[in-house]
């Protein structure tokens, strides 16, 4: 089993850098995701890994092996394309076996592994039919068979759901999942969907503009993002980040009357507060006025302001609420996140908003 | 396919119905200047002399001229020249078409550009214009009267070149791609995807090539000067200079025959060719 190795890595097409200064590891039988809005660079970065593009700079290691200027196939990885990559004139069988039959792997062998691949995936019956002849989620099933039965150390996938239905892109990053797990499979994922990234990964690199901006397992990404742009880019709908200013005693909503919320000054800072972790309460932190309420069914969205400033709040169900009522939100100090607004960069500020549960404000 | 395309179309008005009639009386017209000619030879095949320039419905019919015609020139060995003589172009063209193409379609190099711009402008000389010089050439390297002189000039087509080109063009990157991860050299990328992928642009332009040389007259009417050499279009113009008679029923039976195997090709395989035109982009 071998891991990933990534140092320094810069690809710069023409005037233009993809790629900047990306450094990270991938260790055996682990999952890393690839995230980022389109165009960031993911691609470029697995296309490095692959050996599919030179590396303008930097050193690519699979499993403790110098690869930079390897060519993809002696990488020992099996790679699973956006859209698929079949190759139109073979039939199912022989697109899963054409990797196995170019290295020269003997019949029996061969039989062995697409028998197992068929297995795994159902494919059995489909066997003998050409790509055109196959569904999206069927002519994706193929491309994971040839990555299967290539039992490369490494699988490397570029938005390998992205052009399949919500459904059926469900049921396959689950099963892409459990794939990689049985098989202990080392994989690196590419795709600019967070709910994908979140529910797949051991370890989520986001990228934007060709460089990291975070990389973090799931769960941390999501309590503790590094920079603003990864607050934002995490969850749904995105964190409410709320411009602060000086006032009395401390930071507070821009534009409100207090109270404060951190120590210090506050202009030039930004506050990040996830809609769900906000909650409409009496003895509320801040008064509020809602704008808007949008219905999605289990839950729906007001939108309310606080001071000068917008966030949008997360409810369970229609509650008594209309456009207009003042109330008064609360959350729990662990939710505040503070962002420097010009660098984007996180900030570790005391935070002055206390548990706001009765109990304790009785015995205070 | 014009006719088809007009009958589709709704017709609103007297005017325009009138237009389409003369339109169609049109195209009759010139269907039949094209095909007369053929009918005459046909007719003429398969009638005694004296039928040549009397037209009799119920005229005996008769193959002796197509025998007269087979035992007055060695139309056997004309028939295999033509036969070798078109397969090594082909396979050259092939061969030599598919590397160049890959080439310019995949691999980037210094001066690729004007390579390819000189490829093109060869597009653009008619082959005649170079026979003088091309002559010179093969005196040169001393193999006149062979079938590789008829060959040589031919075997680097330009248009092979361009068209295969645009074919590779149309691959889809992802394919060669995959195909470079799972372990295919540049030569089995090639053959594995390329070629295969193109495969109804290899039948058109295979098409064109052997119709092309198949009828081709001049040029090895310049470059073969013995019957081992010869192909059928050159034996068949030696056969029907006026030194011999002009015996037109013996002519045209020759001339049938000669143009036969691709007619008859043709034919068979219509529809297969007309995907592959169709596909090819080539009308
Ligand atoms: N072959 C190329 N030549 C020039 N620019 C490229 C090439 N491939 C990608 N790029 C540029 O690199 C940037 C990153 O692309 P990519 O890695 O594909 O982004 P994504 O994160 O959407 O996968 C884009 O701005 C793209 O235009
Ligand atoms: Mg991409």
């Amino acid at each position: 089993m071998s891991g990933i190795e990534i140092k320094n890595l810069h690809k710069r097409w023409a005037t233009f850098d993809a790629v900047r200064d990306v450094s990270f590891t991938v260790a055996p039988g682990t999952l890393t995701v690839l995230l980022g809005p389109s165009g960031c660079g993911k691609s470029t970065t697995l296309r490095l890994i692959a050996g599919l593009d030179a590396a303008t700079s930097g050193q690519i290691l699979i499993g403790g092996r110098d690869v930079t200027t390897a060519p993809p196939a002696r990488r020992g990885l099996a790679m699973v394309f956006q859209n698929y990559a079949l190759f139109p004139h073979l039939s199912v069988a022989e697109n899963i076996l054409f990797g196995l039959k170019v290295r020269r792997v003997p019949a029996a062998e061969r039989t062995r592994r697409l028998r197992k691949a068929a297995d795994i995936l159902g494919l059995g019956a489909l066997l003998e039919r050409k790509p055109s002849q196959l569904s999206g989620g069927q002519q994706q099933r193929v491309a994971l068979g040839r990555a299967i039965v290539a039992e490369a150390p490494i699988c490397l996938m570029d938005e390998p759901l992205s052009n399949l239905d919500a459904q059926l892109r469900h049921e396959m990053r689950k099963e892409i999942r459990s794939i990689q797990q049985s098989l202990n499979m080392t994989m690196v994922y590419v795709t600019h969907d967070q709910i994908e990234a979140m529910s797949l990964a051991d370890q989520v690199i986001l990228m934007r503009g060709g460089s990291i901006e975070q990389k973090a397992a799931p769960v941390d990404l999501y309590l503790k993002p590094a920079t603003s742009f990864a607050a934002r880019f995490i969850g749904t709908p995105p964190m409410n980040l709320i411009a602060l200013a000086n006032g009395k005693g401390g930071a507070i909503v821009k534009g409100s009357q207090g109270p404060a919320l951190v120590e210090g000054s506050g202009d030039g800072l930004l506050l990040g507060l996830r809609p769900e972790e906000i909650r409409i309460e009496r003895e509320g932190i801040v008064p509020a006025t809602i704008r808007s309420i949008e219905y999605h069914g289990a839950d729906s969205i007001l939108e309310c302001a606080v001071g000068d400033q917008l966030l949008l709040v997360r409810v369970e169900g229609i509650r008594r609420h209309t456009v207009g009522d003042t109330v008064r939100l609360g959350w729990l100090p662990e939710a505040m996140h503070i962002f420097d607004e010009a660098q984007s960069q996180r900030v570790e500020r005391k935070v002055l908003v206390r548990q706001a549960e009765p109990a304790l404000r009785v015995a205070t | 396919m014009t006719l088809t395309a007009l009958t589709d179309q709704p017709v609103h008005s007297r005017g325009q119905s009138f237009w389409r009639a003369v339109e169609l009386a049109g195209c009759y017209l010139l269907g039949a200047l094209w095909v007369l000619p053929l009918f005459y030879a046909v007719w003429m095949a398969f009638h005694a002399a004296e039928y040549e320039v009397r037209f009799d419905l119920f005229a005996p019919l008769t193959l002796g001229n197509f025998v007269d015609a087979w035992n007055a020139a060695p139309f056997a060995r004309y028939f295999l020249n033509t036969f070798v003589l078109i397969t090594v172009i082909l396979a050259s063209q092939f061969v030599i078409c598919t590397l160049a193409a890959y080439a310019f379609a995949r691999y980037e190099f210094r001066g690729k550009t004007i390579v390819f711009m000189l490829v093109l402008l060869q597009l653009m000389i008619m082959p005649e214009v170079l026979l003088v010089e091309n002559y010179r050439t093969m005196v040169k390297l001393g193999v006149i009267d062979t079938v590789l002189a008829m060959g040589l000039p031919y075997m680097a087509s330009a248009f092979g070149i361009f068209l295969l080109r645009q074919a590779f063009l149309t691959v889809p990157k992802e394919l060669d791609d995959a195909a470079r991860v799972e372990g295919a050299g540049p030569l089995g990328i090639l053959l594995k995807v390329y070629v295969p992928l193109s495969r109804p642009i290899y039948v058109a332009y295979g098409l064109v090539s052997v119709s092309y040389h198949w009828n081709n007259l001049l040029w090895p009417l310049v470059v073969t000067n013995s019957v081992s050499t010869r192909p059928l279009t050159v034996g068949l113009q030696v056969f029907a200079s006026p030194d011999q008679g002009v015996q037109w029923s013996i002519i045209s039976a020759a001339a049938l025959m000669t143009s036969a195997p691709l007619l008859i090709g043709f034919l068979l395989f219509q529809r297969q060719f007309v995907q592959s035109f169709m596909r090819a982009g080539i009308k």
